[in-house]
């Protein structure tokens, strides 16, 4: 799962990236608006946080640029602008929810954490294929009960592999949402964490689709 | 004028109460009309006085050159030499007894009188005395206790000297003068009453300007309209321009104290949120009394903040706005927040209702109170509006009821989430500022809050605020 924060603060900034990625997102970060803006449009993410007061671009115009050009990933607006005119408006902008500043993390790792099941169309935080079972909140992965202990990077995959569960992703795909822009996308890391969680979760829970990608679970009917 | 302009002076003395700058000017002219056509009246009246005595004494004198031409014998080629005695009755009245009509021919030199008309029947007829001089005309008392008037006149016929006098009664006169004096009074009387109304026409329609600008004025109060109507004459154009110039300063003043509310918020949030998970991940005693301390200033802040802006709006002058779109819009937003929940709110509005006050804090209201009861609902929320009537002061109000179908308040919790201007460190967790917000808030505009259990089991929150007179 890969999500960008763009934030101007360079600490809480840090402290964004830093929480989301302990909890085991991929996280670009931003500290304008129009870097941000940029990053949004040109690259898949699974959820952006978004301040609104930024440098160069403000947050509400960002949201409004991605929307209009058709991007719909979920956005968590930070906002210390906290009246309910400022928080219709941001929603009304686009974003999916909001979070006033200040905030705990805690806070800001559940609303994202919601977002990102919500727009794959789960409902719980507790995401199931088979024997396979992943609480999101936890960050706990069992197969038929049993805990199994999984590297970060493998836990991403898993992840994304679970939130979209019966639909073919490609390696590309899977390649920009479980790295940042900086990873080497040539490279074929990917093959090799799929085997690595394959023999941990059980060889026959993800299929290889020849030429397409992977699959998790039965093929989505739709 | 509405209770809450006069709540604007409370803190000023009480105005002595002006007379209206019509009545002025009508009072005005309407004195200084009165005093000029009275003393008009008083000068005709005296001028006609004057002719009317003039032609008075001209009579009298006709009857004295009368009375001379008797009293002349003419003998030969000598003529005027010897007085023989007059028997004049140029006047029938002059023969009638104390008729009013009288002559005398006295001796200028002893003042004896020699002879003197029938009509005095032996009385004598007060003169006033001559002196050296050769004519006069003069009010006395006549012989019948009556005034009259008397021209005397000397003559000198041979060697001696005669007073000659001849007196009518004024009764006629002063008839004639008196009924002169109430044809000028009556005619001056509707003269005046003419005038006056026409100043009252004219006043009225030189000031319908004012009443145009007063009413254009209201409107810009009742939020109907954003600015006054320039389009006046020369003299009170500048004072519309100006009071534009006014309303539109205070708007600016309210927007950038609400924006540097805003920088200052955001100013102070970010480095908060920055303490506060700094400390929260560090762990410690010290990164506890941090956390503790940042989030007591969070509070603080979270409060002035508020306060502040309710400061800011109490001056803006002429502002309105629909309900239906702001709630529409919070109810689309708080569907969007609450879609993992799945909690219905449905908006019941019944006609259309402009509230009297700034759309951001009618969103601020019942943002609060709805947001509340979706975090507190099972499924549902209901938000109805409808029009009301403030028994107490007769104005124009309309409610918002929130109601929500999650466990509700007890009656203690109730009035503790209500108080108005609580101490924070009284702040209940969990509940937060916004219900006591909402108080401050609506109390600002002459509304209400209150609190109450809801049909469906959960809270019943109404709010009472002031809406625009309806047409």
């Amino acid at each position: 799962m890969r999500i960008l924060v763009v934030e101007d603060d360079a600490d809480l900034n840090r402290q964004l990236v830093t929480a989301l990625e302990e909890a085991g997102y991929v996280v670009d970060s931003a500290t304008d608006g129009e870097e941000g803006h940029f990053l949004g449009d040109t690259e898949p993410y699974d959820a952006v946080v978004l301040d609104l007061g930024l440098p160069t671009l403000d947050g509400l115009s960002v949201l409004e640029n991605w929307r209009r050009d058709g991007r719909t990933m979920p956005v968590l607006i930070l906002t210390a602008r906290d009246r309910w005119s400022d928080k219709v408006a941001g929603i009304d902008a686009g974003a999916d929810d909001y979070v006033a500043k200040p905030f705990h993390m805690e806070e800001v790792l559940a609303r994202v954490r919601a977002l990102v099941r919500r727009a794959a169309g789960h409902a719980s935080n507790e995401l199931t294929c088979g024997p396979i079972r992943l609480d999101l909140r936890a960050g706990k992965v069992t197969v038929d009960g049993r805990a199994i202990k999984l590297t970060s990077h493998e836990y991403r995959l898993l992840s994304y592999l679970l939130h979209h569960q019966g639909k073919v992703i490609s390696r590309t795909e899977l390649t920009e949402h479980l790295y940042d822009q900086d990873f080497d996308r040539d490279s074929n890391t990917v093959e090799v964490f799929v085997g690595r969680l394959r023999k941990k979760i059980g060889s026959d829970m993800i299929e290889t689709i020849r030429g397409l990608g992977y699959r998790l679970g039965e093929a989505d009917e739709a | 004028m509405k209770p809450e302009a006069s709540a604007d002076r409370e803190d000023q003395p009480p105005l002595k109460p002006q007379r209206s700058l019509a009545g002025r000017l009508v009072l005005v002219a309407a004195v200084w009309s009165t005093i000029a056509l009275a003393l008009a009246g008083v000068f005709l009246v005296s001028l006609y006085q004057r002719a009317s005595e003039r032609a008075f004494d001209a009579q009298l004198e006709i009857h004295i050159k009368a009375l001379i031409s008797e009293m002349l014998e003419t003998d030969g080629d000598q003529a005027e030499t010897s007085v023989i005695a007059p028997s004049y009755r140029g006047d029938p009245r002059f023969s009638l007894p104390l008729s009013g009509w009288y002559w005398t021919v006295r001796k200028a030199a002893d003042n004896e009188v020699l002879y003197a008309s029938e009509s005095l029947v032996g009385d004598p007829l007060n003169t006033p005395a001559l002196g050296q001089k050769e004519e006069d005309a003069g009010f006395v008392t006549g012989p019948k206790g009556d005034e009259v008037r008397v021209l005397q006149q000397k003559v000198e016929i041979g060697d001696t000297a005669y007073t000659l006098a001849v007196a009518a009664t004024t009764t006629d006169y002063w008839a004639d003068i008196y009924g002169f004096a109430r044809l000028v009074t009556l005619t001056l009387c509707i003269v005046g009453l003419g005038l006056i109304l026409a100043i009252f026409l004219q006043v009225r329609v030189g000031l319908k300007p004012l009443a145009h600008l007063k009413s254009s004025l209201s409107a810009v109060r009742q939020g109907e309209a954003d600015r006054i109507d320039e389009n006046l004459p020369r003299e009170i154009a500048p004072l519309a321009v100006e009071l534009n110039a006014l309303i539109v300063s205070n708007k600016e003043i309210v927007e950038r104290a609400r924006t540097h509310v805003g920088n200052l918020a955001h100013g102070l949030k970010t480095p908060l949120s920055v303490i506060s998970n700094e400390a929260r991940s560090t762990g410690g005693p010290l990164a506890d009394k941090v956390s503790e301390q940042a989030s007591i200033m969070s509070t603080q802040i979270q409060h002035h903040l508020e306060r502040a802006r309710m400061a800011a709006q109490r001056r803006v002058i002429g502002v309105a706005c629909e309900t239906e779109p702001v709630l529409s819009r919070l109810i689309r937003a708080m569907a969007k927040i609450y879609q993992d929940k799945g909690v219905l709110v449905d908006l019941d509005q019944q006609g259309d209702i402009r509230f009297r006050g700034e759309s951001q804090d009618l969103e601020e209201m019942s943002g609060n109170l709805i947001d509340n009861a979706c975090k507190w609902a099972t499924s549902r929320v209901s938000v109805t509006v409808a029009p009301l009537v403030d028994p107490k002061t007769s104005r124009d109000m309309f409610s918002i009821i929130v109601e929500d179908d999650g466990p509700g308040l007890t009656p203690t919790e109730r009035a503790e989430a209500i108080k108005r201007g609580r101490r924070l460190d009284e702040t209940v967790p969990g509940t937060g500022l916004g219900l006591s917000i909402v108080a401050d808030l609506a109390a600002l505009y002459g509304g209400t809050l209150e609190l109450d259990e809801s049909e469906f089991g959960g809270l019943m929150a109404t709010l009472k605020l002031p809406s625009l007179d309806r047409q």
